[in-house]
């Protein structure tokens, strides 16, 4: 006959395992969330050092070009300009890079003040329409009369509308059209909204995608010998930041058609 | 005319090497230094107009060297704090502590040899 307490031994067992697991599993996970921190810690280490020794190579590059040092004639001058957008690129791209690293850590903070939608479109637009005009492109902006203004942190929105039509201009071919409108936005229970829209006769973005491209680092074409390059940082900092002001930014496209971004902000001072 | 001294206080030998250039070609007289201790001696052998003052000096703060030549009353006629964090706190605190004025970096330095033109010409100074 067997031991009336037999069965119980295994269960023990069991139970002393499975405890044992979870505790392995607790050590595991406790170790990837100290290697993310590093690594984060890292990224924001080195793109701030990146920029350093960029800005030195952007400013000497720039002393030569407006004939400083003297005469530069005009195939040098292009030579030098060619040097400056290429380390102002990559000094955007480093800088989105530590924007990120500084949102995975929580320390994007808000620093707000008022202005109107108006003067932001007008300032983002005024720095993209020399690239506007070299590809043959229209811009229309048209904003609703009336709209109240924002407290915001203006550096940040100004960051979201730069990268919506940078991203506007770059996806939509020579000739197309490209358009800023701002009106006001749905009511929410935080009270009235502005809503802002971004949209472009471009190549348009496939359904499935419409998600995808607001992540950290994905790119829909993320092969090596993609013809759009970039950090793939740009939409999801603009998202990071229209929703640290408790915004919403989604898009709407089909592929072939052209996409229209919109996001929200509140209006007045956030809460 | 005498030139005008700038004393520019930062730890990046790159960064300094390019605005060094920038500056005495804009016809400013200028010596640059690393860290704060070398910041205090510069101040009070070359006696700057300004000070180009960047905040974060390795392990140190750039904030110090104002403060201790303040104390001496040997502070510049202006100075101008340098940092990467666009934060009010940060802003305010330079305020404070006797700045005129606080450039985000990346800073455009094109526009310096003209910025540091129109502090000089401040009757505030």
């Amino acid at each position: 006959m067997a031991h009336p307490y037999a069965h119980k031994l295994p269960l023990e067992e069991r139970l002393a395992a499975l405890q044992e697991q979870n505790l392995q599993l607790a050590r595991e996970l406790s170790e990837l969330r100290n290697q993310e921190a590093l690594k984060t810690q890292f990224l924001s280490n080195i793109s701030h050092d990146l920029r350093t020794p960029l800005t030195a190579v952007i400013t000497h590059a720039e002393i030569l070009r407006d004939g400083i040092l003297g005469t530069v004639n005009e195939r040098q001058r292009d030579s030098l300009s060619g040097i400056i957008s290429g380390s102002r690129q990559l000094l955007n791209m480093v800088g989105e890079i530590l924007t990120y690293a500084r949102g995975a850590a929580n320390q994007l903070t808000l620093t707000c003040s008022t202005f109107t939608i108006d003067a932001l479109i007008e300032q983002v637009c005024a720095v993209n329409e020399p690239l506007i005009a070299k590809k043959g492109q229209t811009l229309a902006v048209d904003i609703e009369p009336g709209l109240p203004p924002l407290s915001a942190d203006r550096e940040q929105i100004a960051h979201v509308l730069a990268n919506l039509l940078s991203n506007a201009i770059e996806f939509t071919p020579p000739g197309g059209r490209v358009w800023i409108n701002a009106s006001t936005g749905p009511l929410t229970e935080r009270g009235s909204t502005i809503l802002v829209e971004v949209g472009d006769t471009g190549i348009g973005i496939a359904v499935e995608h419409h998600e995808l491209i607001f992540r950290e680092f994905a790119q829909v074409d993320a092969s090596a010998s993609r013809s759009h390059h970039g950090t793939g940082l740009g939409l999801a900092i603009a998202r990071k930041f229209v929703e640290l002001h408790g915004g919403r930014i989604w898009v709407e496209s089909t592929l072939g058609q052209g996409s229209r971004f919109y996001f929200t902000l509140p209006a007045g001072t956030p809460t | 005319m005498v030139r005008a001294r700038v004393l520019l206080v930062e730890d990046s030998a790159l960064v300094v090497g390019a605005l060094r250039l920038l500056l005495e070609e804009s016809g400013y007289s200028v010596t640059s230094a690393a860290t704060v201790r070398e910041a205090i001696d510069a101040a009070e052998r070359d006696a700057p107009d300004v000070m180009l003052l960047d905040l974060t000096l390795r392990n140190e703060s750039g904030l110090d060297v104002l403060a201790s030549l303040a104390a001496a009353h040997r502070a510049p006629r202006v100075t101008i704090a340098l940092t990467g964090h666009d934060e009010p706190a940060v802003r305010e605190q330079c305020l404070r502590a006797g700045c005129r004025d606080v450039l985000i970096k990346p800073i455009q330095p094109m526009e310096l040899p003209t910025q540091i033109a129109t502090w000089l010409s401040d009757p505030a100074a």
